[in-house]
Parts: structure tokens; C-alpha cells; sequence
């Protein structure tokens, strides 16, 4: 394949319309004629520019609000949720509650339990006490492990999709788009424990979210995510509240919280109850 | 010539203004941008901003034949860009009054 | 279905642990080579190293699967499929390596009852994927288990078959068959074997899935109250 079918194929692999595509590589095509240059030299390696291309395109106005759309349904609702192992107090009276469209961030120090209530919310962990109302189609992404280190991604994908009703060949089609999203093209004969740390984050992230769940639970999934597939997560993140899911994240980095809707700090919970 | 990082929230802004001018093309404006000193811009950087302008329907596009080569697609202004241009336009000086109010003294 | 492609990659993810799969298909053999000269010792040995071999492998493969099994369920699939799905995948191995050593055995030795040998070492396969589960279910750590299985093998080994010790170790029905097999003992030895095959087979089938269902429950939350907004 040449340039301009290199760069029309990623186009559609990244959902835009055939017709739209064509239509794209055209006028690249001719936007390098204008410049009497050569596509590669001009523009860089194909598939890179069309997701350059893409997110430029989704990218909002400038000077112009971002359209947010109203939040929806509750897709997760804790109240007086609280967690003790024996006799120790983990944290207890956590309330949070998030509808479609909306982003929430666990925070706090080490050690005051923040994995252990995205596994209450996952369903992974009972808790001690206090009750959960949340949809039934949910994803999960832990910290670290998820995944098997003798399998490649696309065996993965298969096996994610299998637990989840999807036959082998859709999801290695929906597993391969979702991984473009975060600029990564799963190999297909690499073991996964062949991959560099922040790579298997992504596999991790593509897992969870794999079967379109309404709500989406992450452990700080950005671990070893260079500075630009940590930009394309947080895009990520915003496309899905966009599109009216539910997004719980743990999170230290503070920075972010502008971002999002709810601040949930275990910290502060945990230590109201001390 | 302006560092990149600078120009991007602010390249909007200077393809509609010299959209405002004339109609052009993606070359004739990455010229016209060189020559005001304001940044060398890569293809790479300017077309894709072109593409949104038009999604967004800030710009309409229209193709043209050329004397020499192929024919291009020229853009030209909406009524929609002219308003973007405008709330841009304020809040670019906004800007630059602030950064210089910031810096004119202690450098005066 | 789940089980099926939970299976498949199994076996596809095992054949990729080329020096333990090679150590492990090995182990039989040399267990087999060292009495060759007696038929029903080296026959005993060899079926005890099918046992020890496949259920070592079992153990690895449960351990290795322990951080993707949580996820694989809250994506929606049930303990059956992928905790069955893993004990199919690993019978077939079992079957595998003895059917490869039954061949070794008919070119090398000569037995009278040869199909019996071929029951005891499939039998014991077969037991040995639900008994290396079970304890990969119970011991989380591969060293614990693994030490767990050696001990076991190994009381098999030096347990007096008549005693009460020997019939309490899960590998006692290919003890059985083997002696009907070799030294020309009464049916009733194939029925004893065959029973308590059976038997220790669906006991171990039945704990890993249970031991599993417990570990990898959801908890089953109601569904948020719509609202009118």
C-alpha cells in the first residue's frame, strides 16, 4: 500500500465515514501537490497523521463553550458504603453518586483504601457496610496484573470478548480501534508480557472498556503512560462522558481534578472517622 | 519566529483573520504566515486546522484551477467565521494586554 | 462458548511455557526409565509421573490465570466457563501425554491386559487436572503448591496399597487398574479402581468450582433507581 491508502484505511479503522475518507485523502493528496512535496516527507508516517487528523477534527471550537451534554441516568450510587478488615476501619460513610456523562475522581493518601472501594464498586469486594445501587454493565480496570503474560493482545481481546458474549472476530476488530485510540497497534505475535509497562496499561484499558460497559471503574490506569498516550487517555475519558458513560477514576494527580465532576477524597473520609 | 506551542490556541485565529483579506489557499496562507513573522507552520500543523475550520463551518471551501499544477481548494470566510473572528479577536488582546501589562514594566 | 475459547487460549498459553512443558512431559519418562527392567514397578512409576506431571501443570496454569479471572467475571462470564474451560483444556493435555506413553509402553513393554494400562494412565489424567487445580485453588503461592503435590506423589509412592493411608491419596485407582493390569488380579480390582476414580474425580471437580465460586463471587448489586430527569 502507498501513502494515500495507508493513510485512507487508518481513517476508516478510526470510524470515519468511507465517503468522508476518501474524501480526506484527496485533499491531502492535493495540499501536498501544492507544496510540490511527497505525502511522507510532508505530513509524516500515514497512519500517524490521520489520527493527528482525527483529533484535530473532534477537537472543539475555539472560543466556543465545549458541548457537554446533561447528565443522565445514575449509573452508580454508594451511601454509607464503609469497609473493615477484623477489627480495622478501612474507611466508612462514603457517598457518591454519578449519572452518565459524568467523571469521578477517588483521591487520597496511600493506604486509605481507594482500590479497595473500586473493587466494592466493581463487586469484586463486599462491603462492610452501607448500600450500592449501580447498572449492570460495568468495566474494570485494576492497578496492575488483568492480564495473562503467555497470551498476545489479540488473544486477549478474544478472551475478554468471550466473557462478555462477543464472538472472537469482533473482538479483536473492537479491541484493535480501541487500542488505535490510544496510538497503539497491538502486535500480533508479541506475548504480553513482552510489552513495556506502560503498553500492558493500555491492553488493561482496552480490556475494561472492550464490551462498552456504562460505567467504567479505573485504578490510576495511567501508569507508565508516556506524556502523549496520557493526553489520548484523558480524551479518552472525555469521549466517554461525552457519549453518556459513566467514568470512576482513582487518581493522585491533582491537576486533573479540574476535569472532572465529583472529587470523592478517601483521605478526608477516612480521617473524619479517626 | 513564534515557538509552536504559542501559536496553537492563537492559529484559529490568524487563518480566519487573513481568511477575512481574501479567500486563499492552504500554500498561499502558510506563505502569508512566514512573511508576517508569525510562525513557519507545518503542513502537518495548518491543514488539519483548516479541515475543522471548514467542519465547523467557519471557512467554505471552494475548488479552483491554477495556472500551474493541480487545481485548489481555496477557503473563504462565513458569516459564522467572521463572529468566531471577532470573540477570538477580543480575547486575544485581552490576553496580550494581560502578558503585557505582566512584563512592560520591569523591562521598560 | 466462554469455555471453549477459555480452553483454546489455555492450551495455546501452555504451549507457549516451552522449558516447563518440556520438563513436564519429560518427567514421566524418566520416572518410567529408571525400573524399565520390571514391568508393573515401571508402570506404577510412569502412571504416578502423568499424575505428578499434569497436575504440577494444572497448578501453574490456575496460578498464572489468578489476576485475569476477577475481570473475565465482571465482564460477564461465569465461574463454570472459565474455571471449566481451564480443566478441559488441561484433560486434554492430560490425555495427550498419556496417550503418547501408552504408545512408548506398547512398543516397549509386554503386557497382558494392555487396554487396562491405557484406562489407568487416562483415568489418571484425568483425575490429576481437577486435583492440581484444587490445590492451586487452595495454596496461592506455585512454591507451596507445589511442594503440596510432591508430597502427595510421594506418599502415594511409598504407601503400602492395602492400607487405608494409600486409599485416602488420589491417585489409589491407577494403583488399582495397574496391578489388574500387569499382574492378572481379579475384576474386582478394576471396579475398586474405576469407583474411586470416579469418585476423586467429581470430589476435586466439584471443590475447585466451589472453592472458585466462592473466590470470584459479585457481589449483586440492584439497579439505581431511574429518575424522571
Amino acid at each position: 500500500m502507498n501513502w494515500p491508502q495507508r493513510f485512507e484505511a487508518e481513517l476508516v479503522r478510526l470510524g470515519v465515514q468511507p465517503v468522508v475518507a476518501r474524501r480526506l485523502t484527496a485533499d491531502t493528496a492535493a495540499q501536498a501537490g501544492e507544496h510540490d512535496a511527497d505525502p511522507d516527507g510532508f505530513f509524516g508516517p500515514a497512519h500517524l497523521y490521520a489520527r493527528h487528523l482525527v483529533a484535530e477534527l473532534q477537537t472543539p471550537a475555539a472560543g466556543t463553550a465545549p458541548e457537554r451534554c446533561v447528565p443522565g441516568q445514575v449509573m452508580l450510587q454508594l451511601s454509607g458504603v464503609g469497609k473493615r478488615y477484623r477489627r480495622r476501619a478501612v474507611f466508612s460513610g462514603v457517598d457518591l453518586t454519578v449519572r452518565g456523562g459524568e467523571v469521578a475522581a477517588i483521591v487520597g493518601a496511600n493506604g486509605c483504601g481507594k482500590s479497595t472501594l473500586l473493587r466494592i464498586c466493581a463487586g469484586l469486594t463486599p462491603p462492610s457496610c452501607g448500600t450500592v445501587h449501580r447498572t449492570r454493565r460495568v468495566g474494570f480496570v485494576p492497578q496492575d496484573g488483568g492480564t495473562a503474560g503467555w497470551l498476545t493482545a489479540e488473544e486477549h481481546f478474544t478472551l475478554f470478548g468471550a466473557a462478555a458474549g462477543m464472538v472472537p472476530r469482533k473482538a479483536i476488530s473492537t479491541g484493535t480501534h480501541l487500542a488505535s485510540l490510544l496510538a497503539w497497534r497491538p502486535s500480533r505475535v508479541q506475548p504480553v508480557q513482552e510489552l513495556s509497562g506502560g503498553t500492558r496499561q493500555k491492553l488493561n484499558l482496552v480490556l475494561g472498556e472492550l464490551h462498552g460497559p456504562d460505567l467504567l471503574l479505573l485504578d490510576e490506569p495511567y501508569q507508565g503512560f508516556d506524556q502523549g498516550s496520557y493526553l489520548d487517555f484523558w480524551r479518552q475519558v472525555r469521549s466517554w462522558r461525552d457519549a453518556g458513560r459513566a467514568v470512576v477514576v482513582v487518581t493522585h494527580l491533582l491537576h486533573e481534578l479540574q476535569n472532572v465532576d465529583h472529587v470523592l477524597d478517601l483521605g478526608a473520609v477516612a480521617g473524619r472517622v479517626a | 519566529m513564534t515557538p509552536r506551542p504559542w501559536l496553537h490556541g492563537f492559529l484559529d485565529l490568524c487563518l480566519l483573520a487573513m481568511l477575512r483579506e481574501r479567500p486563499d489557499y492552504g500554500y498561499g496562507l502558510a506563505q502569508r504566515l512566514a512573511a508576517a513573522g508569525v510562525a513557519d507552520i507545518p503542513g502537518g500543523t495548518l491543514y488539519p486546522a483548516l479541515l475543522r475550520l471548514e467542519q465547523q463551518g467557519l471557512a467554505s471551501p471552494s475548488w479552483a484551477p491554477s495556472e500551474s499544477g493541480p487545481r485548489r481548494k481555496y477557503y473563504e470566510i462565513t458569516p459564522a467565521g467572521l463572529a468566531a473572528l471577532q470573540a477570538q479577536a477580543a480575547e486575544w488582546r485581552a490576553f496580550r494586554d494581560g502578558v503585557d501589562l505582566l512584563i512592560g514594566a520591569p523591562v521598560r | 462458548m466462554t469455555a471453549l475459547v477459555v480452553a483454546g487460549l489455555s492450551a495455546r498459553e501452555v504451549t507457549r511455557r516451552r522449558t516447563a512443558m518440556l520438563l513436564v512431559i519429560s518427567l514421566p519418562l524418566w520416572f518410567y526409565l529408571v525400573r524399565r527392567d520390571l514391568t508393573g514397578q515401571s508402570m506404577r512409576m510412569l502412571t504416578l509421573g502423568i499424575a505428578w506431571a499434569v497436575s504440577t501443570l494444572t497448578l501453574f496454569v490456575v496460578n498464572a490465570s489468578r489476576g485475569v479471572d476477577p475481570r473475565l467475571r465482571v465482564s460477564g462470564a461465569s465461574v463454570a466457563g472459565i474455571i471449566g474451560g481451564r480443566l478441559i483444556a488441561m484433560s486434554g493435555f492430560g490425555v495427550l501425554l498419556a496417550t503418547a506413553y501408552l504408545i512408548l509402553v506398547a512398543i516397549d513393554q509386554d503386557i497382558q491386559r494392555f487396554w487396562a494400562i491405557a484406562v489407568t494412565m487416562l483415568i489418571t489424567a484425568l483425575i490429576a487436572a481437577p486435583f492440581g487445580s484444587l490445590v492451586g485453588a487452595l495454596l496461592p503461592r506455585e512454591l507451596e503448591g507445589a511442594l503440596a503435590l510432591l508430597s502427595v506423589c510421594a506418599v502415594q509412592m511409598l504407601a503400602d496399597p492395602a492400607g487405608l493411608t494409600a486409599k485416602f491419596m488420589p491417585f489409589w485407582s491407577g494403583r488399582e487398574i495397574g496391578t489388574y493390569a500387569v499382574d492378572g488380579t481379579g475384576i474386582e480390582f478394576l471396579w475398586r479402581g474405576l469407583a474411586h476414580g470416579a469418585l476423586v474425580w467429581a470430589l476435586c471437580t466439584g471443590l475447585t468450582l466451589a472453592v472458585f465460586a466462592r473466590r470470584l463471587r459479585l457481589a449483586r448489586y440492584p439497579e439505581p433507581v431511574p429518575d424522571s430527569r
